[in-house]
């Protein structure tokens, strides 16, 4: 986590402010709030910030702490049954799609009329809203959620190996394939790709937008026709494959968060794509031998096309099936949790913020200089797979694409197949799709 | 009219008796597989908060046999996994009971302590305990390789290696239950064959081979049959250490199941590829079931 400044000044500060913003937000009910949440490294920050709203409001919290494994089937558990067991219920990206789908939740202005995402909340490619006609995340479909956990995709890299040999963060993957072999050598991975099987998917997706490529070809109007197999899917795979093998480890095919994680913790690794989330063990000294030596850069993309990183953050939405003071209750506590007071004290506390005009809060202060970069990114967040069948699709493509990393096929073969079983799948599930062509 | 009488109320004292546990079985294990068959001819979509079920025939059996190649992969893997853990299983208990047969007192005590311990630890901790030993990185094996001089081995990593591994982690975990049961049968033997024998056999290895060997067979046969079976519901383990790849090497039928299931939410196929793994493992259980029978009726007629 980051480190927790509590700093008697701007904790009282915030609280004032924490004061007036539930003021405004609206008149408090005392009601417990049945929350259902992912042990997930950001916990003990939004727990810091249950605390605080405790402090502040009537209401209580009651937190539901599952491991990460379990929570789609206590969230389907609960939206499933007749009375909900949860009145907030924080939702993968991953995931997200199917519960918007599936009819569960409460649009957030039917139970405040007029309600809208705040200004300078990040919406991580539109996810706060779905539209059940386009069957597609859209900013003019139902408001079904907001934002708690803004974990997004970011370059880490060394920064104290960049300054000796004279590099700096790249801006295309031909600047941090160059910078991959310069940093290359007996101790050290110059660059280190996460390519489990279960890992390999969110990875790979800001090497394929940002050569240009795609999964569908218009999802945000409902096309969802597989268009993985082409040349910029080929030359996304490749380089994406030619960073993890020339100076990764000898299988990287294997490697998940966990073992990203540890090589850059443990000065094996110079760079790698991961989650910001993992900025603050990897500057914790108690956790890591190169704390205050990793920096965060937007993730590269393809000279003359345009940056992107993979969204995997998390939304809290409220139930259909609880009682409407608990929806009450519960919006209280999100619209309370995405002011930018909140937020300040969310990132003081070692959370990952969901708005993008926290910068200049902590200007100056080497604990939070992720925030541009988690900014940067953020704003070019992007589902990779925004449909209801995400999960199933999800995982025949990653076994195709694990299986060109781990040798088993070429890239070539790998696209073709992986983009022949997303369009099966599709079909089998009633879209109407063009069939993908053959590379 | 007394023996009808007696008769009458010998059966409903039976019926009576037996009802709870037919009671039992019928909600426990009857109507959930009748459950899970329904499920597997049916489709569940979930639209404005309702479930709509309908009914596809044979569908999901179609698609497991034409469209599952990971599934298949798994059938696959397990069995490679269950054959080869269930034999070194088998030898290694097997040699464990005799060493601790002919032992006594504290050695003894402390000897069964050693080999029962692996069994007491819950399977995900084992998985997380050998997935840092078997670490390319920074796992205690390697380092004890690289000290003697040898190259490091990516153990979970290399898709070549992978599921011998796994299966390596499996026979350090279950062995000692093989130990547990042929020691018990190697104890229960009756010693006066043995004292007989004295005079026909001239070695250890006769004594093994003509009298041990075949009075110990039923109890080699249940134990084999029991770590079969089980051996096809390894789960936790697995997906500790290698999350059933690189690609398919170490996917598991288990795995295709939560994945489907769970993961995929897609109830109707993850039905059909259960009921197909429940059919597989009872006919397993007969074919146990019948060797046991076999060799009763042998040795009945000998």
């Amino acid at each position: 986590m980051l480190g927790f400044h509590h700093r008697k000044g701007r904790w009282t500060r915030r609280l004032l402010a924490g004061a007036a913003a539930l003021a405004l937000a609206g008149p408090a009910s005392a009601e417990e709030i049945r929350l259902l949440i992912s042990q997930s490294p950001w916990l003990d920050a939004f727990i810091a910030m249950v605390d605080e709203y405790e402090d502040q409001s009537d209401n209580t919290i009651a937190l539901d702490v599952t491991p990460f494994g379990g929570m789609v089937e206590k969230t389907r558990n609960s939206l499933r049954a007749d009375s909900g067991s949860y009145d907030l219920l924080a939702l993968n990206s991953a995931a997200l799609a199917e519960f918007y789908a599936g009819g569960f939740l409460q649009p957030l202005d039917a139970i405040e009329p007029g309600l809208t995402v705040p200004e300078n909340v990040l919406t991580f490619g539109d996810s706060t809203h779905w539209s059940a006609e386009k069957k597609a995340f859209d900013p003019a479909g139902q408001l079904l959620g907001l934002p708690i956990n803004g974990n997004v995709q970011v370059l880490y890299y060394r920064k104290d190996l960049y300054e000796a040999k004279g590099l700096k963060a790249p801006e295309t993957w031909e600047e941090l394939e160059a910078n991959t072999k310069a940093l290359k050598d007996d101790k050290t991975y110059g660059f280190v790709t996460r390519g489990a099987k279960d890992s390999i998917l969110y990875n790979f997706t800001p090497y394929l937008f940002s050569n240009g490529g795609a999964f569908f070809k218009d999802p945000a109007n409902g096309d969802y026709s597989v268009v993985l197999n082409n040349a910029q899917g080929l030359e996304a795979l490749e380089t994406y494959m030619r960073l993890a093998k020339e100076s990764g480890v000898e299988n990287p095919g294997a490697v998940a968060q966990a073992e990203l994680i540890q090589l850059l913790a443990t000065g094996r690794a110079a760079q790698a794509i991961g989650v910001i989330a993992a900025y603050a063990s990897l500057n914790d000294p108690s956790n890591s031998i190169v704390a205050g030596k990793i920096g965060t850069a937007l993730i590269p993309a393809k000279a003359g096309e345009s940056h992107s990183s993979a969204a995997g953050h998390w939304m809290a939405s409220i139930p259909r099936n609880v009682p409407a003071e608990k929806q009450a209750a519960a919006l209280h506590f999100l619209k309370w949790f995405v002011t930018r007071d909140a937020q300040i004290d969310y990132v003081a506390a070692g959370g990952v913020p969901v708005r993008s005009d926290l910068a200049d809060a902590f200007e100056g202060d080497e604990t939070f200089d992720f925030l541009p970069a988690f900014s940067a990114n953020a704003a070019v967040s992007q589902m990779n797979m925004p449909l209801v069948e995400g999960i199933e699709l999800k995982d025949v493509i990653s076994l195709e694409l694990n299986r060109a990393l781990i040798g088993e096929i070429s890239a070539k073969d790998a696209l073709n197949s992986a983009a022949q079983k997303a369009n099966d799948v599709l079909v089998k599930a009633g879209y109407t799709v063009t069939p993908p062509g053959q590379l | 009219m007394q023996t009808t009488s007696t008769g009458r109320r010998n059966a409903v004292w039976r019926i009576g008796s037996l009802l709870p546990a037919a009671l039992l079985l019928v909600v426990l294990s009857i109507y959930p597989v009748f459950n899970l068959i329904g499920l597997s001819l049916s489709e569940v979509h979930w639209a404005d908060g309702q479930s709509a079920s309908t009914f596809v025939g044979l569908d999901n059996y179609r698609t497991v046999f034409a469209d599952q190649p990971v599934y298949w992969a798994g059938v696959r893997n397990t069995i490679v996994f269950a054959v080869l853990a269930v034999t070194f299983q088998m030898l290694l208990g097997f040699c464990m009971a005799l060493s601790v047969q002919n032992l006594k007192g504290v050695p003894r005590a402390i000897l069964t302590a050693i080999f029962l311990l692996p069994i007491v630890i819950p399977p995900i901790v084992i998985g997380a305990m050998w997935r840092l030993l078997l670490g390319r990185d920074f796992g205690m094996v390697n380092a004890l390789l690289q000290a003697v001089g040898l190259p490091a081995v990516d153990f979970l990593g290399n898709p070549n290696i992978a599921l011998f591994s796994v299966i390596g982690v499996d026979v350090w975990h279950w062995t000692p239950f093989v130990f547990l049961l042929l020691l018990t049968g190697l104890e229960s033997l009756d010693q006066e064959v043995f004292d007989a024998a004295r005079f026909d056999v001239t070695s250890g290895w006769q004594r093994l081979r003509y009298i041990t060997l075949p009075l110990m067979l039923p109890t080699i046969i249940i134990t084999l049959g029991l770590r079969l079976i089980l051996s096809f519901k390894v789960f936790d383990e697995i997906y500790l250490l290698t999350g059933g790849g690189p690609g398919t090497s170490t996917e598991v039928i288990n795995f295709s199941i939560y994945r489907t299931f769970f993961a995929q939410d897609n109830t109707g196929l993850g039905a059909a590829m259960s009921v197909l793994t429940l059919g597989a493992v009872a006919v397993l259980i007969v074919v146990v079931n019948g060797l046991v029978r076999l060799r009763r009726r042998r040795e009945a007629k000998a």
